[in-house]
């Protein structure tokens, strides 16, 4: 029983990290983005391949699953910086089926069967195996990650990203830098995502292409909506709440999905800022004028 | 075998086609996404197959019967997914349909289960000859079939009354109004018109692949959408050549380049026309 | 005719029309003139239907149309020609012409109007199959103006016909008001061009920031010197000098 509250606790932590990821995207930048588990795939794979083939120790294979994942959000985000909403949700869902295909039929990436036998990070001195020692080190990550949203959030740029989301050429006639802004959060979210994949990927020790495909990528839309876009605590909390959710309903297994698009129309025509999207702000963001 | 991939593509193009008049006539009157186009399009199939299955209904009826489905589906939808949302920032209802587009499929997974269906009825089709090259009367058919609703769909909008006020309101919305069109009226037919056609479709390709299963409408539905944008999304003709564009080309592509990426050529031209030059071919709405 | 009592209206939290009250009489030809941004467009929006006042009534003909939709105003016999003439472009000359008739029942009678129409703006016939948005400005005034007009309208409402034309082609659509007017049009026009609106007009009311500063009859307010002033242009040296 204590291994499987640690074990979810565990995954409650990666989806925190890609949640906020994602949550920085959409609830701040104003921005879609539909592939996101792309990110989260490209992470895990590039952490588990250094580590397998070149024995990177976690640090070193974290960082590269970090760089790889945000050097492709900047390939993705730079030349889509123009595109308004709709069509960027469209590209980014098919970068995200693009991705996959890829994992599914490059051989380096083990095709349909994945890569198994990670090896389990062991650093400091300290072999992290056990899973309470994981989630040490994940609460360790999800707290600096938190720490380092919420000081870009209350900061200057945390604002001028919400000028951005509300109201784009307003915000560019007051001087801000939009493009500059909407690529360093999309190139920060998919980096944030690949970490959140590394950390993944050296806990159950074995990924395939199944774990990154849109079903997740929609599953994390999902935690920032019903949390609240817009808000950091509510992407923890969203996040939270389903990761439990699923599994306490283990036997209706089958109607996971059903429930998670049920929820999406919901919560977005009866409480569309979600559970702790911030009122006024979250409202602004979401209703036009006139 | 350039021949057979050509008419090969141009079948499955003319479908893409169908499920693209959808898309680019929503687009055109709301300027939204209908991200749950693919899965109106399984509909039509499930309905036409459930009803071929029980052996009392006759090819034509269900084929008529599911197209209606699909319609009736898609005014629902716009009903429950859109209408409410209006006003809003453009990502809710898009994150909405996304909603819709998983609700559907969820729920014709549990009630349908995961696995393929066969196509309760099982033709014969035999081959014929144009320009001296073997041809597959099944994508005569289809094809012959397709032009069909899209010619109707083109007599609809360019001689039509409403196919008038449609353009009108996908044009200008308020002096729409002013002319007395009911705006609100205009959307659900157009969602009424672009689901029958998407149901079409569905059906069609329940018959060429044989194969009918929860999931079918996402791909396709995905591609439809390139071919609407490569056309020029908004506009009718374009949404008709973008599909039978993409179709040949992923045809091709699977053909000479590779057949395991063939899924992703639709995602690749999507992304070459967004950079290159968004209003498509055929220069659609493209705000 | 039409009434309008202290109504209200604006955009968002911008309120435009702080409390307008004006009336039409039918067989009239009333101009609503004033400076940029002063409410005309808005008016006219509001009495169409397109923006919903917030306070205030508006009646027409026996009938209150203050919470009633565009689409209903115009069965009721209120046509309004809009700012910038909004022809639908990628359609057809004749098309936007039946399009006008959209919500008309008699079907016969459509057919004779649009011939009608044809008639007396040659120009429409000329063109029936190009498409709107290839004509010339002017072509493009007359063509809205005879789309409205195939609405069988009792009051036409014009939002600033003259605007963005040559002189040349502003005279000829203002021949066309006066044209309509002899043959007893009940009309509502907003204009910049005060000097062409107070010609045609039979009584004006002058708009500023959305409040009626002035009315009368229309050579009453040509002769007014604060009209004149501020929109007619003339004593200009008075102030200067």
């Amino acid at each position: 029983m204590a291994a499987y509250v640690l074990h979810l606790a565990i995954l409650a932590g990666i989806y925190i990290i890609l949640t906020v990821s994602i949550n920085l995207i959409i609830g701040y930048a104003g921005q879609v983005s539909l592939g996101h588990a792309a990110f989260y795939g490209i992470g895990a794979y590039i952490s588990a391949l250094v580590s397998l083939h070149w024995h990177l120790p976690f640090p070193a294979a974290a960082l590269a699953a970090l760089l790889a994942a945000g050097l492709c959000g900047l390939a993705l985000g730079l030349p889509t910086l123009r595109l308004k909403e709709d069509y960027l949700a469209i590209v980014t869902l098919g970068f995200g089926v693009i991705v996959d295909l890829v994992f599914l039929n490059l051989e380096v990436t083990g095709g349909p069967d994945g890569l198994p036998g990670i090896p389990a990070p062991s650093f400091l001195g300290l072999d992290f195996r056990p899973p309470w020692l994981y989630l040490i080190l994940v609460v360790v990550i999800v707290i600096l990650v938190l720490i380092a949203a919420y000081r870009l959030v209350d900061s200057y740029h945390g604002r001028a990203l919400r000028a951005i989301r509300d109201h784009e050429i307003t915000a560019q006639v007051m001087g801000i830098n939009t493009p500059a802004y909407k690529i360093v959060v999309f190139t920060l979210a998919a980096a944030l995502a690949g970490l959140a994949g590394s950390l993944y990927a050296h806990y159950i020790t074995f990924i395939n292409p199944e774990t990154f495909g849109l079903h997740t990528s929609i599953l994390i839309l999902t935690m920032v909506v019903l949390g609240g876009m817009g808000s950091i605590a509510g992407s923890v909390l969203g996040a939270v709440i389903l990761t439990i959710l699923p599994e306490m309903l283990r036997q209706a297994h089958a109607y996971q999905e059903l429930i998670y698009g049920g929820l999406l129309m919901l919560l977005l025509i009866w409480r569309p800022s979600g559970l702790l999207g911030r009122g006024k702000l979250s409202l602004k963001f979401l209703k036009r004028e006139g | 075998m350039f021949f057979q991939q050509l008419i090969n593509g141009l079948t499955t193009g003319s479908v893409y086609a169908l499920i693209a008049l959808g898309y680019t006539m929503i687009y055109g009157i709301l300027g939204l996404i209908n991200f749950a186009q693919g899965e109106i399009y399984m509909c039509g199939a499930f309905v036409a197959v459930l009803l071929l299955a029980t052996g009392k209904v006759n090819f034509f009826l269900a084929f008529a019967l599911g197209m209606a489905a699909a319609a009736i589906l898609g005014v629902l939808l716009e009903r429950a997914a859109f209408r409410p949302l209006r006003g809003f920032h453009p990502l809710v209802p898009l994150i909405s349909a996304i909603g819709a587009s998983i609700l559907l499929q969820s729920l014709a997974l549990l009630l349908f289960g995961p696995n393929d269906r066969p196509f309760p009825i099982q033709f014969t089709f035999s081959s014929v000859e144009i320009a001296g090259l073997p041809v597959s009367t099944l994508q005569v058919a289809i094809l012959a079939a397709a032009l069909g609703f899209m010619g109707l769909l083109v007599v609809f909008v360019r001689y039509t009354t409403y196919g008038k006020a449609i353009v009108a309101c996908a044009l200008d919305r308020d002096t729409a109004r002013l002319m007395g069109i009911n705006v609100d009226r205009m959307v659900s037919l157009t969602f009424l018109l672009g689901s029958a056609l998407s149901g079409a479709a569905g059906i069609m390709m329940a018959v060429y692949y044989n194969a009918t299963y929860p999931r079918m409408g996402m791909l396709p539905g995905l591609k439809a959408f390139s071919a609407a944008i490569l056309g020029g999304v908004g506009s009718i003709p374009g949404a008709i050549l973008g599909g039978l564009l993409l179709g040949v080309a992923e045809s091709l592509g699977a053909a000479y380049i590779s057949s395991g990426f063939k899924d992703a050529i639709a995602f690749a031209i999507l992304i070459l026309v967004l950079l290159l030059r968004p209003q498509g071919i055929l220069r659609g709405r493209g705000d | 005719m039409l009434t309008l009592k202290s109504v209200q209206a604006g955009y968002g939290r911008l309120p435009v029309l702080k409390g307008i009250s004006l009336h039409v009489r039918a067989g009239e030809v009333v101009t609503l003139i004033g400076g940029n941004g002063a409410g005309k467009t808005t008016t006219l929006r509001t009495i169409s239907g397109l923006l919903p006042p917030r306070k205030g009534t508006i009646e027409f003909a026996g009938q209150d149309l203050t919470r009633l939709p565009a689409e209903r105003i115009v069965t009721l016999g209120l046509a309004l020609v809009p700012e910038g003439r909004r022809v639908f472009r990628t359609l057809s000359v004749t098309a936007n012409l039946e399009l006008g008739a959209f919500h008309r029942r008699d079907k016969g009678a459509v057919r004779r109007d649009l011939e009608e129409i044809r008639q007396r703006f040659p120009i429409l016939k000329e063109r029936a199959h190009q498409a709107a948005g290839t004509l010339s400005g002017g072509e493009q005034q007359i063509l809205a103006i005879g789309r409205a007009l195939m609405a069988r309208p009792r009051l036409l409402m014009l939002d600033e016909p003259s605007m963005g034309l040559a002189p040349r082609m502003a005279t000829q659509v203002y021949n066309i008001l006066a044209e309509l007017k002899a043959a007893g049009t009940t009309i509502l026009l907003v204009e910049q061009n005060a000097r062409a609106a107070l010609k045609v007009a039979d009584r004006g009311y002058v708009l500023e920031t959305g409040r009626i500063i002035l009315d009368g009859a229309a050579a009453d307010l040509r002769e007014d010197p604060e009209v004149q002033r501020a929109y007619l242009g003339k004593g200009y040296q008075e102030v200067w000098e």
